[in-house]
């Protein structure tokens, strides 16, 4: 499917690093009957999903509580165990962000949203989109162009609810 | 299959640096120098991080005092993350080059690559340590599981050369 407002997302499951080690998580399951901000980017560790992009969610985390959602979920194609030390390492954790690995690609894939930067070292990465979801369906969606940090922001969707 | 007496094929490596991503080649590393290389499953990692990385760590000294030119750490992840990875393991203090097999290119042309999707493990490394003289391997330590680092471990692969 292509990100669109009104449409559902896909079913999807990502892997989390819980207490008991990499554990699965069924996305349809958190977003059934709540409202959820999602936001992807290329990958823990880069240069502006560090300095920017989560940042923007950190700082804007309790004004999306303010307006009812119930929960900010980061989604990048990285296995468990880097974004749990980028979770910790950003302070997104401890803003009450959740990280969820899409490991293979497929859901970003899915979404046509996948790209590939040999020189950067970033296969089948994902481009910067942030999305309000009710229910599972897309109210609001701020997809940025490849390489660019600014409607996928936290302040511009914040902005756009 | 990855063996001793085996030359090994070139490859290219991304790398993270303040300048700008930029790429270093293997075999221009491993002509006429005496190299140690050894691969881990995955930056962050509870083996990794906790007892190979550190293996390394502790030993990069002794290594150089038996003729090595250079020690390698190579693992199936972004440049990004194997920056950060090394600095907050100690590994870029004490000498340690971290090359990101981003692609798994390399790391699939030795048959050394294994899937563990549960874990969000995809075509990552299996775990072993050698020692490559002129682009040749002359000792390898090759772990049996990917949990395990024992023969892998630095002091192991020390004491062998």
């Amino acid at each position: 499917m292509t990100i669109s407002v009104g449409g559902k997302l896909p079913e999807a499951t990502f892997v989390k690093l819980g207490a008991e080690g990499p554990e699965s998580v069924s996305l349809g399951a958190l977003l059934a009957g709540r409202k959820v901000v999602l936001f992807a980017l290329p990958g823990a560790y880069t240069g502006p999903c560090s300095t920017s992009h989560v940042p923007s969610f950190i700082r804007t985390a309790d004004a999306f509580r303010a307006k009812g959602v119930e929960e900010i979920i980061c989604v990048s194609v990285n296995d468990p165990f880097v974004l749990k030390a980028w979770g910790e390492a950003t302070g997104a954790t401890a803003a009450g962000i959740t990280f969820l690995g899409d490991a293979d690609g497929a859901f970003t894939k899915e979404l046509k949203m996948d790209f590939t930067a040999p020189h950067l070292g970033l296969i089948g990465r994902s481009n910067r989109y942030a999305l309000v979801l009710e229910d599972g369906v897309i109210t609001h969606a701020n997809i940025d162009k490849p390489g660019v940090c600014d409607i996928s922001t936290g302040e511009a969707l914040l902005a756009a609810l | 299959m990855l063996t001793e007496r085996m030359k090994l094929p070139d490859a290219t490596f991304p790398v993270s640096t303040d300048d700008g991503p930029k790429t270093v080649n293997l075999s221009a590393r491993l002509n006429g120098r005496r190299v140690v290389i050894f691969a881990v499953p995955g930056a962050f990692t509870p083996t990794c991080d906790s007892a190979h990385m550190p293996s390394f760590v502790r030993t990069a000294d002794a290594f150089r005092q038996k003729g090595i030119d250079e020690i390698i750490c190579i693992s199936v992840n972004d440049p990004h993350v194997m920056r950060y990875w090394g600095r907050l393991t100690g590994a870029a203090d004490a000498g340690i080059s971290l090359f990101a097999d981003a692609g798994a290119d390399f790391t699939r042309a030795i048959g050394m690559d294994y899937s563990n999707p549960e874990r969000g493990m995809l075509n990552r490394s299996r775990r072993y340590a050698m020692l490559v003289e002129d682009g040749v391997v002359t000792r390898l330590h090759l772990e049996e599981a990917t949990g395990v680092c024992e023969i892998s471990g630095g002091e192991a692969l020390l004491a062998a050369i």
